[in-house]
């Protein structure tokens, strides 16, 4: 029981910067939170409501995404979230640093 | 939908004023987003999809992880009302009441009288204002802070747990809360001396409140604050003048008009002996103890009889106005 907490602490924090990474890489378009989530679960990342919501606004307030309340093909009005120029800049460099990250790991790993 | 509404206004209470709205928002589109691809507005979709999103407090800590504060924003706003309804009622007729009576001494002084006033209402509003606080520290305290033990176990929560919805409230939570905490403070007043000369075995201090009267009219005096203190949370519950609650609203306000009309024109309130106790000197200043103290009963009971009338009248307007409005309400709800 001990260990599954700790085992279940240590994911949540690998997790939480993964996700922005993530996040960051899938905004180049507009999208409005649930279809974002969508998106990333086709791709194998699964994301909670939960805490997709709170990061997106997080990440805007960090100045790394811009939003927008818009309706779209005359559905309910969504909010609608693009990566900002500031953001390109920032994923430009998480994508650098995580691809030397991967590779020392797998190789540590291996 | 009233489910989700109460759902929303949970997690609202939690959050911080300033983006409060704009999360609520984006909240209601994200569940509505979420009940689109389950198939619907059933109520079984709709729990699951709550219970789903979990606790609505760490939700709101994920917006705004929590910090720690002495009154934090689920009560602040609450907290502020109570104290200005309580300060607004009680410190003009305080000040009011202490005018009158300095201004009946000889020599006739406005400038003591005002004096007097300003004084002691400043007293009485630091007073006031110190339990409050303490009161709301406490209920602060009360509330569980959501810690990473709630965040792993989401599925824990029911949608059971909601609060019965708070955003249609006829009665502010502020106001019931300002109710009960006058409640409390009468019955002190009245039953602290009391219970100390009990304590002390004996009259070395000579009450205020005229012993003859403990016998039959402090005990029904007792007897209705309580039951008014328990309506008030009533009140605060339902927040709303249904029927019953309208009902022993009226009955309450004309039994307290009766006992205080009855004992102020049978009754010697003040006890002679305290008014022996007074200072020569001041005694001689008054034109007339007697009258002086006749006097000052009788403006007290005025002004609350005057406050329990328009209680009852504003609660039987109220009352009225939910009986014409009651699907206006509902029609509204369905349309957002």
């Amino acid at each position: 029981m001990e260990n599954d907490e700790i085992l279940q602490n240590m994911l949540l924090e690998l997790r939480r910067g993964v996700l922005s990474l993530a996040v960051l890489s899938q905004l180049s378009e507009e999208q409005y939170g649930y279809s974002l989530l969508k998106a990333l679960s086709e791709q194998g990342m699964e994301i909670d409501q939960s805490t997709l919501y709170p990061l997106l606004r997080r990440l805007e307030s960090q100045g790394l995404l811009q939003s927008d309340w818009r309706i779209v093909d005359e559905a309910r009005p969504r909010r609608y979230y693009v990566i900002s120029p500031q953001g390109k800049a920032v994923l430009a460099k998480l994508k650098k640093e995580w691809s030397t990250m991967a590779e020392t790991m797998s190789e540590m790993l291996s | 939908m009233n489910l989700i509404d109460r759902y929303i206004a949970e997690v609202g209470r939690h959050l911080p004023e300033k983006n409060r709205t704009d999360i609520e928002a984006e909240i209601r589109s994200m569940v509505e987003d979420m009940l689109e691809e389950r198939g619907g507005h059933d109520e079984k979709v709709i729990v699951e999809t709550l219970e789903e999103l979990g606790d609505p407090k760490s939700l709101a800590a994920k917006y705004a992880p929590p910090k720690r504060y002495l009154i934090g924003p689920g009560w602040y706003e609450v907290y502020l009302q109570t104290l200005q309804r309580v300060l607004y009622i009680v410190l003009p007729i305080f000040a009011a009441v202490t005018f009158i009576l300095t201004l009946a001494k000889e020599p006739l002084d406005f400038v003591d009288a005002l004096g007097n006033a300003f004084g002691g209402a400043f007293e009485v509003g630091l007073q006031i204002f110190f339990w409050i606080t303490v009161v709301f520290i406490l209920l602060e305290r009360s509330d569980e802070v959501p810690g990473e033990a709630i965040e792993r176990h989401p599925q824990k929560w029911t949608v059971a747990q909601l609060p019965e919805f708070a955003g249609k409230r006829q009665i502010s939570v502020g106001e019931a809360m300002t109710d009960i905490i006058m409640d409390l403070f009468v019955l002190l007043w009245v039953v602290m001396p009391v219970v100390q000369s009990w304590l002390q075995g004996d009259l070395d201090n000579v009450l205020f409140i005229n012993p003859e009267l403990w016998n039959v009219w402090l005990p029904v005096f007792l007897v209705l604050m309580v039951l008014n203190l328990i309506h008030d949370v009533f009140k605060l519950k339902i927040g709303k003048w249904t029927p019953a609650l309208t009902a022993t609203n009226v009955i309450l306000c004309l039994g307290s008009i009766i006992y205080i009309v009855a004992l102020v024109t049978t009754q010697q309130v003040i006890n002679p002996e305290f008014l022996r106790t007074l200072d020569p000197e001041q005694i001689a200043r008054l034109r007339d103890v007697s009258t002086w103290s006749v006097w000052s009963v009788n403006i007290t009971a005025a002004i609350i009889v005057g406050i329990l009338i328009w209680d009852m009248v504003n609660s039987i307007r109220m009352a009225r106005k939910l009986n014409e409005q009651p699907e206006l309400v509902v029609a509204n709800k369905n349309v957002s």
